[in-house]
C-alpha cells in the first residue's frame, strides 16, 4: 500500500518535471500560423463583471470579433489564438506567466497592478517576447504599460453623483487600499466638489490585502453604513466586493418608481447589474486597450513604454445606455460634457492622487 | 461618536456574527468529538457556492439553503472518512479541503454558468437574509442543550475527552465522531449559505475571506462552549461593525483620515486584549486531534 503510494507519487513528480519540459518552446497542439496571446488575469477572475471582465472582452474581441455574450464587439477578429489563466492566488501568477513564455507565445498580457513586478522579472528573461501590463508600469524594452487616467473618468462620475445626490452626502467604496484606487477616489472627490463645494464624501476601503476584491459581504456592510450616514450615491471601485454596494442600494428600495439610493459601477459598464439603481458606470476601456495592443503585435507594430488612455482617447468615460437614461437629466449630462471637453483641452486639471 | 453607536451598529453586528456563529457551532460539535476542524472555511465555501447555484437553478432559496447544508455535510464527510476511518492528520486533511474548495467552485461554476468562480446574481426576492440568522441564534441554546443535557451530548464529549474510557463503556467512538464532523459540515454549510444568499446575492471566489478561521478562533476563545463561543463571535462581529462604521468618519485631531490599515487592525487588537486580559487559559478537549485506534 505504502509502496504503491510512493511510487505513484514519484511517477507523478517525474511526469510533472519532464512532461512540462517536453512542451518547451512549442505551442503544443495549437495552430502555429496564428499569433499567440496569453493573458493572466488578476485575482478577481475574468467574470468579476468589472475590471478583469473588460480585459477578457478585449482579448475575446480580438480572437473572435465578438463580445463574451456572443454579440459583435464592433471590431474585426484578428488572426490570433488566445489562452487565459486565472490564478487562484498571487503565488500562481508567476508560473502562469512563465508557462506562456516557455511555450513561445507572441504576446503575454498581465492584468492588474500586482503583476507588474512579476512581469518585470519574467520579461527580462524572455527579451524576444512582447509583454503588456494593464494598470502597471515597466521600463523594459519589451513591455508595454497600458495605463488609464481613471481620475479623469472618476471626476465626471463624481460630478454626476453630486448632481444626483439629494442629501449632500455621497460615498466611495474602494477595494484594496492602494494608490491606484486612490486615483479613482481623488478624481471622484474633485468632480463632486466642483459641483457642490460643501458635499460630504465618505470613503471606505474593503481591505488591505487582495481578498478585499472578493468580499461582497463586507462591501455591502460598508455601503449600508454609508447609507446610514446619509450617503445616497455610492461609487464603487472594488471588484467583486463592489457588488455588495449594488445589493445595498437595492435593499434601500424605491420611492415613487425612482430608487432612493444609487450606485456607480466601475471599469465595465455595470448599468445592467441592477437596472434603475445604477446611476452610471465609470467605464475604463481596458477592452479597447487590450485589443489595440493585440492588434499592434499582429501588425508587427508593437511599441514598448506607456500607452496612456484618458478621456481624449475614450480610454475612460461614463456609460449612458437604456438602463440609466431616465436617471440622468439633460442638464446633468450637459454639465459633465462641458467638463469633459475642458479636461481634454487642459483647462481643468484633475489631480492624480496616485502620484501625490 | 454618536454617528458610530447606533441601532444600525447592532444590526450590522448581528449580520456579521451570523456566519461566524454558525461555523463556530459547527466546529464545536466536531472538536468536542475530538476531531480538529480547520476545514470550516472550505465547508462554508461549499455551502455558499451550492446554495447560490441551487437557488439560481430552482428559484427558491429554501432549496438553496438545503443544498448548501448538504454540500457542507458532504465535504465534512470527506474530512470525517479521512480522519476517522483512515486516521489521517486532521490539520493536513482540513487544509487540503480548504485548498480544494478554493478551486472546486471555480471549476463547477465554469461547467454550470460558463463563469470562472462566481454564480449569476440572484434576484432580491429570492434571498433569505433573516432565516439563517434565526437558525444561528436558535442553534446556540439548542447546542448547549444537546451537548450538556442529552445522552448524545455526553457521549460526544466523552469521545473527545477520553475515547478509551468511552469505548470501554460501550460508546461507539467512530460513530460519535462521524456525527460530530457531519454536524459541523451541516452548520458551516448554513453559515456559507448565509454569505451567498443572505448577506450577498451571489457566490464569488473565496468569498468567505477567512471567516472560517475567525470562527475557529472564536471557538477556542469561547473555550469550546456554545454560549461563550456565541459571545466570542458577537465580539468579533461587533469589532468589525465598529471598524466599518468608523472608517472614513472618525478623524484624527489633525483632521486627517485614520489610515484604513489601522482601523482594520482594531478587531484583532481588541481580540488579543480580551483574550490575554480577561479570558484566561482555554483548555481544548483532551483527545482533540488524536485519532482513535481501537485496541485489538
Amino acid at each position: 500500500m505504502k509502496l504503491a503510494f510512493w511510487s505513484a507519487l514519484v511517477v507523478l513528480c517525474l511526469l510533472a518535471v519532464f512532461g512540462a519540459a517536453c512542451n518547451r518552446a512549442n505551442y503544443a497542439a495549437d495552430d502555429k500560423s496564428k499569433v499567440h496571446v496569453g493573458i493572466v488575469f488578476d485575482i478577481g477572475g475574468k467574470d468579476d463583471r468589472s475590471f478583469n471582465a473588460a480585459a477578457f472582452a478585449g482579448v475575446k474581441c480580438a480572437e473572435t470579433g465578438k463580445s463574451p455574450d456572443g454579440t459583435s464587439c464592433g471590431k474585426p477578429a484578428l488572426n490570433v489564438l488566445v489562452r487565459d489563466i486565472e490564478p487562484g492566488n498571487p503565488t500562481s501568477i508567476e508560473p502562469a506567466m512563465r508557462a506562456f513564455a516557455e511555450r513561445g507565445y507572441d504576446l503575454i498580457i498581465g492584468v492588474g497592478f500586482a503583476q507588474a513586478p512579476i512581469m518585470e522579472q519574467v520579461a527580462k528573461e524572455y527579451p524576444n517576447i512582447h509583454f503588456a501590463i494593464v494598470d502597471g508600469v515597466s521600463n523594459l524594452p519589451n513591455v508595454a504599460s497600458l495605463v488609464f487616467k481613471e481620475h479623469e473618468g472618476s471626476y465626471l462620475v463624481g460630478m454626476l453623483a453630486a448632481q444626483a445626490s439629494r442629501t449632500g452626502t455621497i460615498g466611495f467604496l474602494g477595494g484594496m487600499d492602494i494608490g491606484l484606487i486612490h486615483r479613482f477616489e481623488g478624481g471622484y472627490e474633485e468632480g463632486a466638489k466642483a459641483v457642490n463645494p460643501n458635499i460630504r464624501i465618505i470613503q471606505n476601503y474593503v481591505g488591505v490585502t487582495d481578498s478585499a476584491w472578493n468580499n461582497p459581504g463586507k462591501g455591502k456592510e460598508l455601503s449600508l453604513a454609508q447609507i446610514g450616514k446619509g450617503a445616497d450615491v455610492i461609487f464603487t471601485a472594488a471588484g467583486n466586493s463592489g457588488l455588495g454596494a449594488f445589493d445595498a442600494v437595492e435593499q434601500a428600495g424605491m420611492q415613487n418608481g425612482r430608487a432612493t439610493h444609487f450606485v456607480i459601477g466601475v471599469d465595465s459598464n455595470q448599468n445592467m447589474v441592477k437596472p434603475g439603481f445604477v446611476l452610471t458606470s465609470m467605464v475604463k476601456r481596458v477592452d479597447n486597450a487590450v485589443y489595440a495592443i493585440v492588434q499592434d503585435v499582429v501588425n508587427h507594430n508593437f511599441q514598448a513604454g506607456f500607452h496612456v488612455y484618458g478621456l481624449d482617447k475614450d480610454g475612460v468615460g461614463y456609460a449612458v445606455d437604456d438602463y440609466n437614461k431616465s436617471l440622468l437629466s439633460p442638464e446633468m449630462i450637459k454639465r459633465v460634457e462641458e467638463a469633459r471637453s475642458k479636461i481634454i483641452a487642459g483647462q481643468i486639471k484633475v489631480t492624480d492622487k496616485m502620484l501625490n | 461618536m454618536a454617528e458610530i453607536f447606533t441601532i444600525a451598529l447592532i444590526w450590522s453586528t448581528i449580520r456579521l456574527s451570523t456566519p461566524l456563529i454558525l461555523a463556530a457551532l459547527g466546529g464545536l460539535f466536531s472538536e468536542r468529538s475530538g476531531v480538529i476542524n480547520i476545514a470550516l472555511e472550505g465547508m462554508m465555501l461549499a455551502g455558499a457556492f451550492t446554495a447560490a447555484a441551487a437557488t439560481y437553478a430552482a428559484g427558491n432559496p429554501l432549496v438553496g439553503l438545503l443544498a448548501g447544508m448538504a454540500a457542507g455535510t458532504l465535504i465534512a464527510a470527506i474530512h470525517a472518512v479521512a480522519c476517522i476511518r483512515y486516521q489521517a492528520d486532521q490539520v493536513v486533511t482540513g487544509t487540503a479541503i480548504n485548498i480544494l474548495m478554493l478551486g472546486l467552485p471555480a471549476f463547477l461554476s465554469g461547467a454550470f454558468f460558463l463563469s470562472s468562480g462566481s454564480t449569476p446574481q440572484i434576484p432580491k426576492e429570492q434571498l433569505i437574509p433573516r432565516l439563517p440568522m434565526v437558525i444561528a441564534f436558535v442553534m446556540v441554546p439548542l447546542s448547549w442543550y444537546v451537548l450538556y443535557k442529552t445522552p448524545f451530548g455526553l457521549r460526544l464529549r466523552s469521545v473527545g475527552e477520553n475515547p478509551e474510557a468511552a469505548d470501554a463503556a460501550g460508546v461507539p467512538v467512530a460513530r460519535m465522531r462521524y456525527a460530530g464532523v457531519l454536524l459541523s459540515g451541516l452548520l458551516a454549510g448554513v453559515g456559507g449559505a448565509y454569505l451567498s444568499i443572505g448577506q450577498s446575492s451571489l457566490f464569488t471566489r473565496n468569498m468567505t475571506s477567512g471567516r472560517g478561521f475567525i470562527a475557529l478562533a472564536a471557538l477556542i476563545f469561547g473555550k469550546w462552549r456554545p454560549v461563550q463561543t456565541m459571545l466570542a463571535c458577537l465580539l468579533f462581529g461587533l469589532t468589525e461593525a465598529i471598524s466599518i462604521q468608523m472608517q472614513g468618519v472618525v478623524k484624527l485631531p489633525s483632521g486627517d483620515d485614520i489610515p484604513v490599515q489601522f482601523i482594520q487592525m482594531v478587531p484583532y487588537v481588541l481580540t488579543i486584549i480580551v483574550l490575554a486580559g480577561f479570558i484566561g487559559s482555554s483548555r481544548p478537549p483532551q483527545a482533540l486531534g488524536i485519532p482513535y485506534q481501537k485496541e485489538r
